[in-house]
């Protein structure tokens, strides 16, 4: 990674986006003091002491595994005492939180005999029990079953609605375009993009404008206003010069005289935005577009 | 750092938890001792059995030497006990492998051979060793009836001498000059030094304990790695508590596991007083109650056992984070092994010369000490100075050792796939 800076406010949920080998992993691992970075520094709850915040944060890396002879309830409950939490409560938030995933009746049976689903259920909840109010997450969805991919959601909304902070990685764009109020795009070891959702498309967005129109298509080609068009004789798509107004457009046409039937400010979607930004640093899009293809929805 | 923060020892606690639950850990632990204490009361009836019968009379028993005057007390005293022994001229002027096949081959059940007894000199005698030589093993009350004749015999042969006073030579029989060898048909001789015996034990014991143990730490080390939680773990606590904990936790496992030992032992020794073996035993001469075990040589071995454990466990741990599958475990951790191997191989040497330079060169070194301290301890006089040393070395070795497998463990832990080569490791050392 270089030169990253990136500061996730308290309460947030913070998406950072980047195709696979972009440094989501290693700054995540920074962030959390397991690796040390070359230079630079981290600050969690505003203070430095990363050691001393570990009690209050919850991981759940990309690598996924548990000890497979530990029974369940005690796997749980031990990545709880590592976090402060004391045993006996930690035991009774294990057999809890099993209970509310459907995996009551398997506390005490040891993980190696779980099936891959339920195996997942544990290792979502591993990282909940002990209530963090930062949980970090790498690509917490890859690997998931669809019913798993939404019991998570719900429950990092839980955690969410009690105040904790989620910063998790992704090179599912949908993902993060649904449930994240701030964004990071990562590409090329570098951030590309930074900041809430709706601003980032905000500065990007408003710029396409799809046109279904009878007559002379000429006011499509205004200098100063329209960078480049997809004329199709009735419909046209539009990308429009930066800083341009789609209003000048629409009154140029309505000057010509031609008749609109659709008028439309497209949204572009973060997809659009990342695959613009990563072409920009010099970085094709194609891996994770084809990551996606067979992805739960 | 704390070492022994409330993280290191729920790691602790997880891994003796995990270890001693285990049908390995019941089934090792409970099957070898009952297997010992079933060996121990078997042969406990059998030596007990033997002690009491002496076939001695029914035997012949040839008697061929160096010492005319020696043959000739030790022949008569044989017959007070009513024991026929008798001049063998046919094995006559043979010695070593030839008196060995030749009386193998000759009619005669048992031979006696008689060394020349030196004249004492200022009050100071050589040990007279007499070898019986027998087909097969010998029953104790036989060794003991001769052994007993051989005794007079040497008594009266060393009033003989005519400056000898009685009192005098009785003080040098109770200082035990007197060391009576029996010798089977292969040509070994059956120790009776209850220290050498004791000191070959403790020494087979430590050096299994650090061989076992240290592979269950790699073991414990790799089980991070195989089951993927690595990174989980080390976002909770530090790399030296994990390591710190598993070490622990192994040593708590072989803490258990000798606690059940004792209770064992204890109760053998219960169930052989209950079959009144040592009562028997006494009467036929072996008094164990007697025995002056060298409690705080003992104690001082103990201390070295447990620094010994965490030297090697830090090693064994260092080595563990530096691979990533089975076989490779296998590759690093022989060089460890055979430097647990080598004093175990000297431990024969330093019975024959505890006080040689080279023994106590490596009673002073950190790996070896452990091993080679212990078995001077018990088979000599070891000055303070000399194990105070070695147990400081030792300390220090501990220390410095715990730092080295703890910047190697905290880069190591991480690493997956390929064994590191050691280049990367030293790169690791300095940067850690």
């Amino acid at each position: 990674m270089r030169d990253l800076d990136l500061a996730v406010p308290e309460g947030s949920v913070y998406g950072l986006l980047g195709p696979n080998g972009a440094g989501k992993s290693t700054t995540i691992r920074m962030i959390l003091d397991i690796i040390a970075p070359d230079r630079g520094e981290v600050e969690i709850f505003g203070s430095s002491d990363v050691i001393g915040a570990r009690p209050h944060i919850g991981y759940l890396p990309e690598e996924r595994g548990l000890y497979a002879k530990m029974k369940v309830a005690e796997h749980l409950a031990y990545l709880a005492v590592l976090k402060g939490v004391d045993r006996r409560l930690a035991m009774a938030a294990a057999r809890k939180g099993l209970d509310r995933v459907g995996l009551g009746d398997r506390a005490d049976d040891k993980v190696e005999s779980l099936s891959k689903g339920m195996a997942q259920k544990a290792q979502m909840l591993s990282c909940l029990l002990h209530e963090p109010r930062l949980l970090i997450l790498d690509e917490p969805f890859s690997g998931l079953d669809p019913l798993n991919v939404e019991m998570f959601k719900e429950l990092i909304r839980e955690r969410r609605a009690a105040g904790a902070t989620v910063l998790f990685s992704t090179h599912m764009i949908e993902d993060a375009e649904r449930l994240c109020d701030r964004v990071c795009m990562i590409a090329g070891s570098r951030k590309v993009l930074d900041g809430r959702v709706a601003d980032v498309k905000a500065a990007q967005g408003q710029r396409d404008v799809a046109v279904q129109y009878e007559g002379d298509g000429t006011f499509l080609r205004a200098p100063g206003l329209v960078q480049r068009v997809a004329d199709q004789g009735q419909y046209a798509e539009i990308r429009l010069e930066e800083g341009a107004d789609a209003q000048d457009l629409l009154r140029r046409a309505v000057e010509q005289g031609v008749r609109l039937s659709r008028f439309e400010i497209i949204n572009p979607s973060l997809r659009q935005i990342f695959i613009e930004k990563a072409t920009e640093v010099g970085l094709s899009a194609e891996d994770e577009s084809e990551d996606e293809a067979g992805a739960p929805r | 750092m704390n070492p022994f923060s409330a993280k290191t020892m729920a790691v602790a606690r997880r891994e003796l938890m995990q270890r001693v639950r285990t049908k390995w850990f019941l089934i090792g632990t409970l099957g070898a001792p009952i297997l010992l204490v079933g060996i121990m009361i078997l042969s406990g009836l059998l030596m007990a059995s033997s002690l009491n019968s002496s076939d001695a009379a029914e035997r012949s028993i040839g008697v061929v030497g160096e010492d005319d005057l020696l043959e000739g007390l030790l022949v008569e005293e044989l017959l007070l006990d009513s024991i026929v022994a008798q001049a063998a001229p046919d094995l006559d002027g043979l010695s070593g492998l030839t008196l060995n096949e030749r009386f193998t081959a000759s009619d005669w059940d048992y031979l006696l051979f008689v060394p020349r007894m030196e004249a004492p000199q200022e009050g100071v005698t050589g040990p007279v060793r007499v070898d019986l030589l027998a087909r097969d093993n010998v029953q104790g009350g036989t060794t003991r009836q001769i052994g007993g004749a051989l005794d007079r015999a040497v008594l009266r042969g060393l009033l003989s001498y005519t400056d000898v006073q009685e009192q005098e030579a009785r003080a040098l029989l109770r200082s035990g000059t007197l060391d009576v060898l029996n010798v089977s048909e292969s040509g070994r001789a059956q120790s009776q030094d209850v220290f050498q015996g004791l000191s070959i034990g403790i020494a087979t014991l430590f050096y299994m304990i650090l061989i076992l143990y240290g592979q269950m730490i790699v073991r414990a080390v790799l089980e991070e790695k195989q089951s993927n939680i690595v990174e989980v773990i080390v976002s909770s606590l530090r790399p030296a508590e994990l390591m710190m904990g598993k070490i622990v936790g192994v040593g708590g496992v072989g803490l258990v596991q000798m606690a059940i030992w004792a209770a064992l032992l204890g109760a053998g020794v219960l169930t052989m007083a209950g079959l009144g073996l040592f009562e028997q035993m006494r009467q036929a001469g072996v008094d164990l109650a007697a025995m002056d075990l060298p409690w705080f040589d003992l104690g001082i071995s103990l201390v070295m056992l447990v620094l010994g454990y965490l030297l090697y466990a830090g090693m064994f741990a260092g080595a563990g984070a530096t691979v990533s599958t089975e076989a490779d475990a296998g590759q690093v951790m022989l060089p460890i092994i055979m430097l647990i191997v080598l004093p175990f191989m000297a431990i024969q040497g330093v019975i024959v010369n505890p006080g040689a330079t080279w023994a106590v060169v490596m009673s002073l070194i950190p790996f070896f000490s452990p091993l080679v301290m212990t078995a001077r301890l018990l088979l000599s006089e070891v000055p303070a100075w000399e194990w105070v040393v070695a147990l400081v070395l030792l300390v220090g070795g501990v220390a410095g050792m715990a730092w080295l497998a703890g910047r190697i463990f905290r880069v190591g832990i991480l690493m997956k796939g390929q064994k590191a080569n050691l280049p990367e490791v030293v790169r690791w050392i300095r940067h850690g």
